[in-house]
């Protein structure tokens, strides 16, 4: 054991170790103090993030740029031969432009249905470290946000909103291991849960099992009491997979989210729902595909040299 | 010297802290990036007698669970952390051979940074965490190691030149 192997270390160890027993029984109990000093952490921790997100943002665009270098190789080639000043302007510009795309699709989605949101920018990603998925949004309780909105992005559900603070609010995403969401089939209104998985993928448990669920089948969410923490009709998913294993006591399917929870950047918060259901209104409608122009050859004889 | 001591180690893992939480986490890295601060404490517990990786350990675990995307009960970091610090620092404590050794310290803080991830998985079963799936579990635990791998060794010697000027001691690694 060497050296540090005495009583004395041992006892400091011990006191350590109950210390840490003791917080954890106190969380579980749900004793408010703990709960506090967490709130008062993010509060300081949350203008630390606004600094580090606009320090860090050319950086993060970069970064983004060699991860998909595949994918921009020919942009990266044209923008080599402009100089330093318009590269950061046109990085800057590109990061605003898709910001304002995915605040268009949000205000659309929401116009359609009639939500009604406040619209907030990510300003950090939780760390993975405790395997949850999470975003903090730069709008809290002093904008109105209040704790188990939901969260729409553009494309559809994002999460709901965990914990808010006075100027930021912590956001559950969808693809988080304990998130949980009601759905129904649009169309055959069928209903079933939801439950992340990590990833942008999901699985889908039905409640019925002789009920039909197929490959591309659009998943809606069915909201909740009071409409919190889920309003009605927000697009969830897209089936991808069914498991129709004969033994099973309820039917599953492979679902994949709408919204790219890797580049999340705008979301909004829905604040207040509409009177009224908007039902299958915001299923978003299929890409229609491209037609693929036929070629067609008439091969004509050359004429036959005769002598 | 106690004084100096903990007041310098308290602002240093603080400083740390606030680079995960509000430079490192702006990242969207690929297979679940890395923890700058997770790397950093384990250094220091290397770099430390057990008592004071102990230490070290407790104040990471707290600051670990005031983090916003602690998903676990408060305290749950705590513990692990206290046993990893403590386990990392007792293992290396006295091994002059290994205190000097470069790449050793690495592999130490890679099964260490793996370790403590494992264990957070194992006590957060117990505690009723979810964790998602097997498959992004693993994603993840591969993609946390090899990013400890290539960060280990470009942050070490700025970690340890840290420990030293906060503990007077001189470490060549």
């Amino acid at each position: 054991m060497r050296d540090g192997g005495d009583n004395r270390s041992r006892l400091v160890v011990i006191i350590l170790i109950v210390s840490a027993l003791l917080f954890i029984t106190l969380d579980l109990r749900g004793i408010a103090v703990i709960g506090g000093i967490r709130h008062g952490a993010q509060s300081v921790t949350s203008s630390f993030q606004r600094a580090g997100s606009f320090v860090v943002t050319p950086f993060k665009n970069f970064f983004t740029d060699v991860t998909q270098l595949g994918r921009t190789r020919n942009q990266l080639e044209q923008l080599r031969f402009e100089n330093s000043t318009l590269k950061n302007r046109l990085i800057n510009r590109e990061s605003a432009d898709s910001e304002l795309l995915q605040l268009k699709s949000i205000l659309n989605l929401a116009g359609t249905a009639g939500y009604k949101i406040i619209s907030a920018k990510v300003i950090s990603q939780g760390s993975s470290q405790s395997f949850s998925q999470t975003i903090t949004i730069d709008a809290g309780s002093n904008s109105g946000i209040k704790r188990n909105q939901t969260v729409i992005s553009d494309a559809g559900i994002a999460g709901v909103v965990k914990e808010v603070y006075s100027d930021s609010a912590l956001v559950l995403l969808a693809s988080d291991p304990a998130f949980r969401i009601g759905v129904r089939i649009a169309g055959s209104q069928q209903i079933g849960i939801l439950s992340g998985q990590g990833n942008r993928r999901a699985i889908l448990q039905l409640l019925d099992n002789q009920t039909d669920v197929a490959i591309g089948d659009v998943l809606l969410a069915r909201g909740s009491a009071a409409n919190r923490p889920f309003v009605p009709g927000v697009p969830v998913g897209l089936v991808t997979s069914v498991d129709n294993s004969p033994g099973a006591i309820a039917q599953s399917a492979g679902v994949t989210f709408y919204a790219n929870f890797s580049a999340l950047s705008v979301v909004a918060v829905v604040v207040g729902a509409p009177a009224t259901d908007p039902r299958d209104s915001l299923v978003p409608q299929k890409p229609e595909p491209t037609p693929i122009p036929t070629v067609t050859i008439y091969v004509t004889p050359t004429p036959s040299v005769t002598k | 010297m106690l004084t100096r001591q903990v007041s310098l180690s308290a602002l240093i893992f603080i400083f740390f802290y606030l680079i995960q939480e509000s430079v490192v986490t702006q990242f969207h890295l690929p297979a679940g990036g890395f923890s700058i601060f997770l790397i950093f404490t384990l250094v220091w517990a290397v770099l430390s007698t057990p008592v004071i990786g102990a230490l070290s350990g407790f104040a990471a675990g707290f600051l670990m669970d005031l983090s916003q995307s602690s998903s676990g009960p408060f305290g749950q970091w705590i513990l692990i952390m206290i046993l990893a610090c403590y386990a990392i620092s007792l293992l290396n404590y006295g091994n002059e051979k290994l205190r000097g050794n470069f790449i050793e310290i690495v592999f130490f803080i890679v099964v260490g940074v793996l370790a403590t991830e494992l264990c957070f998985l194992i006590t957060g079963a117990l505690l009723g965490v979810a964790t998602g799936s097997i498959d992004q579990i693993i994603l993840t635990l591969i993609g946390i190691s090899i990013w400890t791998l290539v960060i280990t060794p470009l942050s070490m010697p700025v970690f340890a030149r840290l420990h030293g000027f906060v503990f007077n001691t001189r470490m060549h690694i």
